[in-house]
């Protein structure tokens, strides 16, 4: 049976933990947001014609709310685990009746609470700027909560692999940040000439944005199929890695 | 009250590491721990103790041997073994920014306990532990004598069928630990729970256990009851010094 109030604590502390330093995790996300928004919409947007028949801040905007989302997600599960590791914590979970795949629930759970935490101010913001509309709330939820738990399994990976607090960062700056900037957040990939556009339809962040954005103003560029098929390959993926680890103890157990 | 052992491990082994590094940190321990028993486990740092108690607790996965608390296997059937046992570590294994409060809420809500009767539990363990002026502080901010209350607590709030204890009084000052001996004792007379105890003060074992185990590289080499150990009016610590002394000059010999 289900360990449902163990989850749903798991979940709680995470609240706690992102409550206890809220400028970190909740204020900054929102204000860089805020700058993006701001500097897309009004400073640069107002100078561009509408694009794919929406403002340009409204093409963007989906991105900026991924990558806030993504930074969230793998920021709450990496720390998270990492510190509990650091700090034997860890052994609380051990030793309590959690399955391994409750473990990979509660943990990737408590990092999705924590990047709609994250997503709703942000959304909160979008509003106050125009910048929203939601074409398909219920493809925009599955999106945003996949790709969620997309990059909070990658930081429970990072967090077991991690022997100090700098390794944290090595997948964020060498993979994470330079695909999420190259996967078509900020231009269309018809501004690229052919082999970068194909280039970037080999990169998995381009089906993320595009996802998001389609959900949210109606417009894509991508294989709609082949995006689910990228996302839910590496949801499964992950599950599938994440699960196996957790039971073989792989830095966790001794 | 069923008169199967609570804790039955049988030739249990764990290996760290592989090849040339290898270390054998427990070596074929079996042991049977009686239900209602205060049980001491005694040995000298290194010899496998904490070893055995992650074994049992899940926080180390055997390399063989088989462990059932209360007839359940603790590998096989592990959601259903947790739920049997608490623990109180050695090492302080918490959040240190999370009070005493917070830790036994989220322990016992780990455990699957329902709020209301998750609340009732921690009031009752923070009047016991007399933690009601140090709830709200936050642990790395508690002396050591509190922090080892409040992971008493929090071992105790799912009400375990089994209490392991892993040097539950290090670093408390003498009049606190005479309070949790006494503490210990009414858990272990008046509510019936079984207690595994391990120490470095071999007073508090004399004192408070009626069976006793001593571990030595991973063995156990001596196995009984306080009485017997005590045969010829000695003392725990001196029959302890004599059979671990002995055990170490066979090993070299």
């Amino acid at each position: 049976m289900l360990n449902r109030i163990g989850l749903y604590t798991m979940f709680r502390r995470e609240v706690v933990r992102t409550m206890r330093v809220v400028v970190q995790t909740l204020v900054a996300p929102v204000i860089s947001a805020a700058l993006y928004i701001f500097i897309f919409g009004t400073v640069i947007g107002t100078k561009i014609d509408d694009f794919a028949g929406v403002p340009y801040i409204s093409f963007v905007f989906p991105g900026v709310l991924m990558l806030s989302i993504i930074n969230a997600s793998f920021a709450s599960a990496s720390s998270n685990l990492y510190f509990m590791r650091f700090t034997r914590g860890i052994e609380e979970i051990l030793i309590a009746p959690f399955s391994y795949l409750e473990m990979l629930i509660g943990f990737v759970g408590s990092a999705v609470v924590r990047s709609m935490m994250v997503a709703l101010l942000i959304l909160a913001v979008g509003f106050l700027f125009g910048a929203v509309s939601l074409v398909n709330p219920i493809g925009f939820m599955l999106y945003v909560m996949a790709i969620a738990a997309i990059f909070a399994m990658l930081g429970i990976v990072v967090a077991l692999w991690a022997e100090g607090f700098e390794q944290l960062q090595v997948l964020n700056t060498f993979v994470i940040t330079p695909l999420t900037y190259l996967g078509g957040i900020f231009y269309s990939i018809t501004f690229l000439p052919e082999l970068a556009a194909q280039i970037t339809r080999l990169n998995p962040f381009f089906y993320f944005a595009d996802g998001i954005r389609s959900s949210m103003i109606g417009y894509s560029e991508a294989n709609t199929q082949v995006g689910i098929v990228v996302i839910v390959g590496l949801v499964v993926l992950l599950g599938w890695l994440v699960t196996t680890l957790f039971k073989r103890g792989w830095k966790i157990r001794y | 009250m069923s008169d199967n052992p609570i804790l039955e491990i049988d030739n249990l082994v764990k290996v760290y590491g592989s090849g040339k590094t290898a270390k054998r940190a427990v070596d074929g321990v079996s042991l049977q721990i009686k239900r209602g028993a205060f049980y001491g486990l005694l040995g000298p740092n290194g010899a496998g103790k904490s070893t055995t108690i992650h074994a049992i607790t899940g926080i180390a996965q055997p390399t063989s041997g088989v462990i059932k608390i209360d007839g359940v296997d603790v590998v096989k059937d592990y959601k259903e073994a947790r739920n049997k046992v608490g623990l109180s570590p050695q090492e302080f294994n918490v959040d240190i920014f999370s009070t005493p409060e917070q830790l036994m809420d989220f322990m016992g809500g780990y455990y699957g306990i329902p709020k209301d009767e998750r609340r009732a539990k921690i009031e009752s363990l923070i009047e016991r532990f007399d933690l009601q002026k140090h709830r709200k502080v936050k642990f790395q901010k508690l002396s050591g004598g509190l922090k080892r209350r409040a992971m008493l607590g929090r071992a105790l709030v799912h009400t375990p069928d089994l209490l392991i204890l892993d040097e539950p009084t290090a670093g408390v000052d003498v009049e606190q630990r005479h309070d949790l001996w006494e503490y210990l004792k009414e858990l272990n007379e008046k509510e019936g729970k079984t207690i595994i105890l391990t120490s470095h003060y071999l007073e508090e074992i004399q004192y408070l256990c009626n069976e006793i185990a001593i571990i030595n590289n991973g063995k156990i080499v001596a196995e009984g009851t306080k009485e017997e150990f005590m045969k010829g009016g000695k003392s725990v610590e001196q029959r302890y010094l004599e059979i671990t002394r002995e055990d170490n000059k066979n090993n070299h010999a």
